[in-house]
């Protein structure tokens, strides 16, 4: 199965959230009751109920204002931390395709990927015990479509397609409007990929990680801690038993103090 | 005489039930969590009816260890501190790794019982303090809750190996051991062995011993 990739051009995005009502429609996401917060910032943040987002910003720079809109969903890593953290098989997938999928079946709502994650991206839903999160739409992929997001974009900011022929293409583009590409790190791969205008740096956007990186602290409980944990108990078994045929057991002596 | 003979009372009934729901709890809580490390040891979630509520018997079990942890600091504290002959007990391997002629006296409890006792507070400390953060990570700093499930793992990498050396020195290490937290008496010649100084001092508050002192 091929790998595919989500390239999200904010320099086409227009803000219009085609892809939020698409993400709730195909999903079955209910519609949550927003207030008006002084910016068309609308819901205020991802939830259980909301997988993708566009995020308003303003800023000001060169005397310039710069109004930034920018889609902000699962960016479904090829080494996803949610799924290294994730304590039950299932719950969290990576697949074939590129895309990190929640089984919510499987999932025991321990929380463990939320904070793994270093894009923010799975919310908790309190009631159900069960994380959420966007699912690249893999259920369409595997039907040979593209995700509803994309497939609702009217302006061609969102598009979906191989793994070489998005990447391709967003160094195109990326040339063409002296746009930066993200996330820029090689070392840190992932299945959704953005171009950012050359104007503004990826600072200026909110709840945008300008490094992302598996957590440290993951690493060291995934990669160190959990092997040693049985290493330790066996081998301190394999002594213990070492010690016992060998110098023998401890055993007590009438009127005698001390060991042997 | 009591109905035990010549045999000498060293923990009482407190003593040995805090003991065995601490124990129990612990090791409870570390094949659940050994169940949610490794995916391939699932099964252990299959037997106890499933991850998700594998995950609360971990919660529940945890809270039993945290409460039994605070009673056994407060009641075995004093006779864990250590003392300058400690010292000289570690040097010779405490007898338990090349034989020994002349190991200092031990008073209640020898220096390794002491430094497991230590360690298990260091340990538990953590654990406990982690899986706090863990019951609601959400609630706080996300840096603070990625440290606690780091640390939640790391100190059971620790306290995991001394469990199981704790368990063997308990038992097939030291013949005539585990009955002090079973019944809660060994024999007269245990404790000239294991705590020599601890018997002297018990004698000298009762003649005859059969005052309950553990």
């Amino acid at each position: 199965m091929a790998e595919y990739i989500k390239l999200i051009d904010v320099t086409k995005c227009t803000g219009c959230r085609g892809c939020q009502v698409a993400c709730k429609q195909w999903n079955s996401l209910p519609a949550v009751d927003t207030m008006f917060t002084g910016s068309l910032q609308n819901p205020k943040d991802l939830n259980y109920n909301t997988w993708c987002l566009i995020r308003f910003d303003e800023v000001e720079k060169d005397g310039k204002l710069n109004w930034l809109m920018r889609h902000d969903a699962c960016m479904h890593c090829e080494t996803p931390a949610c799924a290294k953290a994730c304590p039950s098989p299932g719950a969290l997938t990576k697949n074939e395709n590129g895309s990190v999928v929640h089984n919510p079946a499987y999932c025991i709502g321990c929380r463990s990927c939320i904070v793994a994650c270093p894009f923010d991206i799975p919310r908790n839903d309190k009631a159900l015990e069960k994380m959420a999160k966007c699912s690249l739409c893999h259920d369409r992929i595997d039907d040979g479509k593209k995700p509803a997001c994309v497939t609702a974009c009217p302006t061609g900011c969102l598009t979906f397609g191989t793994k070489e022929e998005m990447l391709k293409a967003a160094e195109k583009r990326a040339e063409k409007v002296k746009g930066v590409i993200y996330p820029a790190n090689p070392h840190y791969e992932t299945h959704v990929m953005y171009i950012l205008p050359g104007t503004v740096g990826v600072e200026d956007f909110s709840h945008m990680n300008p490094h992302p990186k598996m957590p440290a602290t993951l690493y060291w409980w995934k990669n160190l801690f959990k092997p040693f944990t049985l290493i330790g108990i066996a081998g301190v078994a394999g002594a213990a038993f070492l010690h016992y045929i060998i110098k023998g057991p401890h055993r007590v002596h009438e009127k005698k103090e001390g060991g042997e | 005489m009591s109905a035990h003979g010549d045999m000498i009372k060293v923990t009482d009934g407190i003593e040995r039930v805090v003991h065995w729901i601490l124990a129990g709890s612990c090791l409870f809580c570390l094949i659940t969590g050994i169940g949610f490390m490794y995916h391939s040891w699932s099964f252990i979630a299959t037997f106890l009816g499933g991850p998700y509520a594998m995950k609360w018997m971990h919660i529940f079990s945890g809270l039993a260890f945290a409460a039994s942890f605070v009673y056994s600091f407060f009641m075995w504290k004093k006779d864990c501190q250590f003392e300058p002959q400690d010292l000289q007990w570690v040097l010779k391997g405490g007898g338990y790794l090349w034989s020994v002629k002349d190991l200092p006296p031990v008073y209640k409890y020898n220096a390794g019982q002491k430094a497991f006792f230590w360690i298990l507070v260091a340990c538990a400390i953590v654990i406990i303090a982690s899986g706090v953060v863990m019951l609601n990570p959400l609630y706080y700093p996300v840096v603070m809750a990625r440290f606690a499930y780091m640390l939640h793992a790391g100190a059971v990498v620790l306290l995991g190996a001394f469990i199981v050396v704790h368990i063997y020195l308990g038992t097939a290490g030291n013949p005539g051991t585990v009955s002090a937290m079973l019944t809660g008496y060994v024999s007269r010649a245990w404790c000239e062995t294991h705590c020599p100084r601890w018997l002297a001092d018990r004698d000298s508050w009762k003649p005859g011993g059969e005052k309950d002192v553990a």
